[in-house]
């Protein structure tokens, strides 16, 4: 060998370093590229942050369900009066959803006053949307950590030996995890965003994300059929009868906690939401008080007309009329539980 | 698993640590197949049993070959062999192309038809393994080449990861010798195969896959652009392609370079060729090597009278383009190559001068610089050249014939065409991109990078990747040359 072999281990230290080191310095320069629709809402809410005092942020079972219009007239109607602005994204499941609610914030809204977020499960999967933007821009090492914590703690009470044999049995969750952080922290695309033809798609559809009143409700579809309507009563039924109280994980609680300290950092107050899902199971936090109060709709006895065949679209979703009845009983229990000290 | 994505970074430096950590050329090359059957199989592992099929018959034909002196016998072990190798591309490429072809004939006779046509999966790179494999037994039947005696050397050609699945056409008789000699550490061009595969990333992830969205935009409806579109998407796509295949080959060749192997140079800066028959001496040159010395020659080459060469340029351009896929547009692709060569030829004829139509393997290796364009008619053919090639390019790139219609229209400047626009201005990114061509054509970034100290190319390496990584398109594109 020319040079010898210590030598070049040198040699790929320092290209090693001169490549994390650009890619953190571009990393603080260059902001990560936002899918277009998230993006859309981001730019309008930017706009007119001031104009909004709450933002609803959640996944498509918020985006298509709360009206921030009927919102607003209930809560009017109740003497609590709020401008809301729906920041409900398809498929926008935690951690993703605590990166947007810092966005939302980092543009300092001067009126917020509450943010309702949809409560669920971290997730650790991305199988549908793994090579896009998507999957990437969210990735910084905060929420890859929380996703690796779920992965190896996914119910929240595995002792040591669980978790060794966690790092084994949820390798393809750390694996792709670990990569779309890479791809994040390595600046994958970045420069690409100022393109002018990629700007220009990234904003096309926002009218359309930003609904028909522009404030980020979009309406949703039809009722199931008949056929469907049979199998959603048989898993209802089972989901009912073995509903139960569950703990967050520790994963999950600790996102949660997080972004409602910076909510209240932002001198506004978190609400957590449960929508009328088809899990009957109620979510616990380990550790008391909660960080913020849980608005639970997903109890079939008590929300029957939630659950009702005419008004659901599938599992998750319900309809037009489905959607705005929801809205008057999320307004309802927002404006009973925003008066309690 | 692509040479752009993240997952080939830990497959090659995985491949490379254990490799020249082992110290006999066998462990070695046991290494070297398994990694790279692992490659093949990450795509569909299922097809590995055709490869592997393809190297056992191809042992046993070399094997049987050295055996016989008897020509009788020896023409049935080489037919077997293409037989069966022709006939596994056949199958997975053609068949659904001859059988809809076929139906379209016999209902244009007015004859009825019900031919069935089947949802085949072309195996990944099966032109390019199967022409591998071709090469040895042609060359062991034409004694130029001696059988191997482990089938592990010959299973290691066919199947080296780096060229398997995209080329270049390795010839077994440049690429076995390699393999029975142990590599040295001290003989890699480290810096060289580093420089050669940034460029090749540079290619493929930044150009190729940037303009691609563009072109397929266009290709999907080109009745609905207008003539300045048309111009953008093919000149695009002309730029794809190029930057799409060779940055394949830049990668595969720098891939094979720092594990001690080279592979053949595949491109000469063939937008800059000046005449038709230039061009096939720069572009995809180990494919048109192969050709010439499998199949042009073979069908009498340069011997006989002139319209007894154009017989075999045509017939050598049009199986030329039938080997990239069971079209049409693919037929006419080679086609139109194929008359230019000819009325190249023929005016070569005329003026006296002498040009071989396709390259020979030793040229492959060759560094031959490219022609001036000094004079005024020097331009004039390149201009003509690269005109005609973009031309066969709309064919090539087309769904189907009612695709290419409207493009060629609009290319030819012919009236019609609709309203939608990709943007005139990006013919500048095509000036700006072919500006910088120019400049590596005239080697300005050939050598200085050897001149540097070794820790400032490493970091001026690091540093460089990193700003590539920011030019990457969200959507990585498959290499177009996969497909055949």
């Amino acid at each position: 060998m020319s040079v010898q072999f210590p030598k070049k281990l040198g040699y790929v230290a320092i290209a090693l370093f001169a490549f994390f080191a650009t890619s953190a310095l571009i990393h603080s320069f260059l902001p990560p590229i936002i899918p277009k629709g998230i993006a859309a809402k981001l730019k309008f809410f930017s706009e007119h942050r001031d104009e909004f005092d709450t933002v609803i942020v959640g996944t498509s079972r918020l985006y298509y369900s709360a009206s921030p219009e009927i919102f607003d007239a209930t809560t009017r109607e109740n003497g609590l009066p709020t401008r809301t602005f729906n920041f409900g994204i398809d498929g926008m499941h935690p951690p993703e959803n605590f990166y947007v609610i810092e966005q939302i914030l980092k543009t300092k809204p001067r009126n917020l006053k509450w943010v309702l977020i949809e409560l669920e499960d971290i997730q650790t999967k991305w199988d549908n949307i793994l090579g896009t933007e998507r999957a990437v821009y969210w990735h910084d090492w905060a929420r890859t950590s929380l996703t690796f914590r779920k992965a190896l703690n996914p119910r929240g009470n595995a002792n040591w030996f669980i978790k060794l044999t966690r790092l084994w049995l949820a390798r393809r969750d750390f694996i792709s995890n670990l990569m779309l952080f890479g791809k994040q922290f390595a600046n994958i695309g970045r420069a690409t965003d100022f393109l002018p033809s990629a700007n220009a798609e990234r904003f096309a559809d926002a009218a359309s994300e930003l609904g028909p009143r522009g404030d980020g409700y979009r309406i949703a579809g039809d009722a199931m059929s008949a056929e469907r309507a049979t199998g959603f009563q048989k898993r209802l039924a089972l989901e009912v009868s073995r509903a139960t109280q569950k703990y967050l994980d520790p994963a999950t609680e600790s996102g949660y906690r997080n972004a409602a300290a910076q909510i209240r950092a932002a001198g506004a107050a978190p609400v957590f939401v449960v929508t009328p899902i088809i899990f009957q199971s109620t979510s616990r936090f380990r550790q008391s008080p909660p960080p913020a109060p849980v608005l639970a709709f997903n109890d079939a006895r008590k929300y029957p007309d939630f659950y009702d065949v005419k008004v659901r679209i599938d599992d998750g979703h319900l309809t037009r009329e489905g959607a705005e009845n929801f809205a008057r009983a999320l307004a309802r229990e927002f404006g009973h539980r925003a008066r309690q000290p | 698993m692509l040479f752009v994505e993240f997952r080939f970074f830990w497959f090659f430096l995985a491949v490379f640590a254990v490799y020249w950590s082992l110290r006999d050329n066998r462990t070695r090359k046991l290494w070297l197949l398994a990694c790279s059957y692992f490659f093949y199989a990450a795509w569909n592992w299922k097809f590995l049993f055709l490869i592997m099929a393809s190297s056992a018959l191809d042992y046993l034909v070399g094997m049987m070959l050295s055996r016989t002196e008897n020509p009788r016998t020896r023409r049935g072990w080489l037919i077997l062999s293409l037989c069966a190798n022709l006939g596994t591309i056949a199958f997975f490429k053609y068949y659904n192309f001859f059988v809809t072809s076929a139906a379209a004939l016999l209902e244009w006779l007015g004859l009825p038809a019900s031919l069935h046509t089947l949802n085949i999966v072309i195996p990944v790179g099966v032109s390019f393994y199967t022409f591998h494999s071709m090469s040895y037994t042609i060359d062991v039947y034409r004694r130029k080449l001696k059988p191997v005696s482990s089938i592990l050397d010959l299973a290691c050609f066919i199947g080296f990861f780096p060229q398997m699945v995209a080329g270049p056409i390795v010839r077994a008789s440049t690429f076995l010798p390699q393999l029975q000699t142990i590599r040295r550490f001290a003989d890699v061009d480290g810096r060289g195969a580093l420089v050669l595969f940034l460029t090749g990333f540079i290619k493929k992830a930044c150009i190729a896959d940037a303009v691609a969205p563009f072109v397929d935009r266009y290709f999907e409806a080109p009745w609905n652009f207008t003539m300045a579109s048309a111009w953008v998407a093919v000149l695009f796509y002309a730029i794809q392609i190029y930057c799409d295949f060779s940055g394949y080959t830049d990668m595969a060749i720098a891939t094979a370079g720092l594990l001690g192997y080279q592979l053949p140079v595949n491109f000469r800066f063939p937008y800059f060729a000046s005449n038709i028959s230039d061009f096939w001496h720069r572009w995809h040159i180990s494919l048109s090597s192969w050709l010439r010395d499998y199949l042009y020659i073979p069908l009498g080459g340069n011997r006989g009278p002139a319209w007894f060469v154009y017989r075999n340029i045509m017939i050598t351009m049009l199986l030329g383009g039938l080997w990239h896929g069971g079209a049409w547009t693919f037929v006419i692709w080679g086609g139109l190559h194929g008359l230019a060569l000819v009325v190249h030829r023929e005016w070569n004829r005329r003026t006296h001068s002498r040009q071989d139509v396709l390259p020979s393997a030793d040229e492959m290796q060759k560094r031959n610089r490219p022609k001036n364009l000094r004079s005024v008619a020097g331009w004039l053919a390149w201009l003509f050249t690269i005109y005609w090639v973009c031309v066969a390019w709309i064919f090539f790139r087309a769904v189907d014939l009612p695709h290419a219609a409207p493009a060629l229209r609009s290319f030819l400047f012919l009236p019609g065409g609709g309203s939608q626009d990709l943007g005139a201005w990006m013919l500048g990114i095509v000036v700006a991109l072919a500006f910088v061509h120019w400049l590596n054509f005239r080697g300005t970034f050939s050598e200085w990078w050897r001149r540097l100290p070794a820790s400032a190319f490493a970091a001026g390496y690091g540093c460089a990747f990193a700003i590539v990584l920011l030019f990457i398109p969200p959507h990585y594109a498959p290499f177009i040359y996969f497909q055949f």
